[in-house]
């Protein structure tokens, strides 16, 4: 990976990017990557046999549930094993700790994800978007009914009618 | 399953059933034979790509290339579109979606993203083993739920209504927002 890209061993990443090709996925060659159209329990296998510290996760949470991506990230966590998922889907980035975004081979932005989940207008113009809750939330502070982003969707819930 | 059997002109499937196009190393440009230039413009991708072997594209682009090569045919199957697009392609494509079917043609999203048959799609069918298990034309319908998970705005309802809060079927967030407004004013 690019040196200027420092990777803190407690994150957990998500890259966001438009055009994931091979030549992108190379940035990544010093971890291993768990790619192609894997069901929940191949991909539950390949993590479990997995010995590395951190993999690169290329767009794997594609297709599944949200239960089972839960469940993974908890086997993550079960593991004490990090991951970076690569991927083109913005509502992902809410499993981050940290989020890099790229346009093409560029990153535009990086930081702590919910820092980098304020920077709305950036991201429509992308073409990302934002996470839906976060939308939503975002939204309802130029309603003047929030008065910060949320990023969990039980949490918005909660707060929005009780 | 015959597919042309199936009701609708822009139609959901949720199915393990299907597998991808795959090109594997063919060259674009003997991918997308017919009207090239016109069908890639139509799926935003410009002609840098023709001399591109398909194996080496992004998933992004893959299923740009695989729209482009239908985009002609009377029906269109399109497998796990959804996959590496973004939430603005996505709200693209439907409405290039409307516009070809406006051209007696039929599209068939077999896919296990919600988001691309929100607002897109007539009736989504649930296929296994060759055989219809389900059909439906609301995307809030709670059966539906047992095969995919539904889109972000139906969750937000189902939540909301779970707390007691019943709110219409919105699926436009500005149309959410407004409501949510106006009970909370």
């Amino acid at each position: 990976m690019s040196s200027y890209m420092k990777i803190n061993d407690d994150y957990n990443y998500v890259v966001l990017c438009n055009n994931i090709d091979k030549v992108f996925l190379a940035k990544y060659a010093e971890y291993p990557i768990v790619d192609g159209n894997l069901s929940y329990d191949e991909l539950q296998n390949k993590i479990e046999l997995h010995t590395a510290k951190r993999v690169v996760l290329n767009d794997t949470f594609y297709g599944l549930r949200d239960s089972e991506r839960k469940e993974i990230l908890d086997l993550f966590k079960k593991r004490n094993m990090k991951f970076i998922l690569i991927t083109s889907n913005i509502e992902n980035t809410l499993y981050a700790d940290y989020i890099f975004v790229y346009e093409d081979k560029n990153i535009i932005l990086e930081g702590l994800r919910d820092i980098v989940l304020k920077e709305e207008k950036t991201l429509k113009k992308l073409g990302y978007g934002l996470p839906f809750v976060t939308d939503l939330s975002t939204q309802l502070i130029y309603y003047d009914i929030f008065d910060k982003p949320y990023f969990n969707l039980d949490e918005l819930v909660d707060d929005l009618w009780n | 399953m015959e597919l042309s059997t199936l009701n609708g002109n822009i139609i959901g499937v949720i199915s393990n059933n299907y597998k991808e196009d795959d090109f594997k190393d063919l060259l674009v440009k003997d991918i997308i034979v017919n009207k090239t230039k016109e069908s890639l413009k139509m799926v935003k991708l410009d002609e840098t790509i023709l001399d591109k072997k398909f194996s080496d594209l992004s998933s992004n682009y893959q299923n740009k290339v695989i729209l482009a090569s239908k985009l002609h045919d009377k029906e269109i199957v399109l497998v796990n579109f959804s996959r590496g697009l973004l939430k603005k392609e996505i709200s693209y494509f439907k409405s290039l979606f409307r516009k070809v079917v406006s051209y007696n043609r039929r599209i068939i999203l077999i896919d296990k993203n919600a988001e691309l048959f929100l607002n897109c799609v007539d009736r989504i069918y649930v296929i296994n083993n060759d055989t219809v298990k389900y059909d439906t034309i609301d995307i809030f319908d709670k059966i539906l739920e047992l095969y995919i998970d539904p889109p972000q705005i139906v969750e937000f309802s189902n939540r909301c209504e779970k707390m007691g809060i019943r709110l219409d079927h919105y699926t436009e967030l500005d149309e959410l927002l407004k409501a949510i407004y106006r009970i909370k004013a």
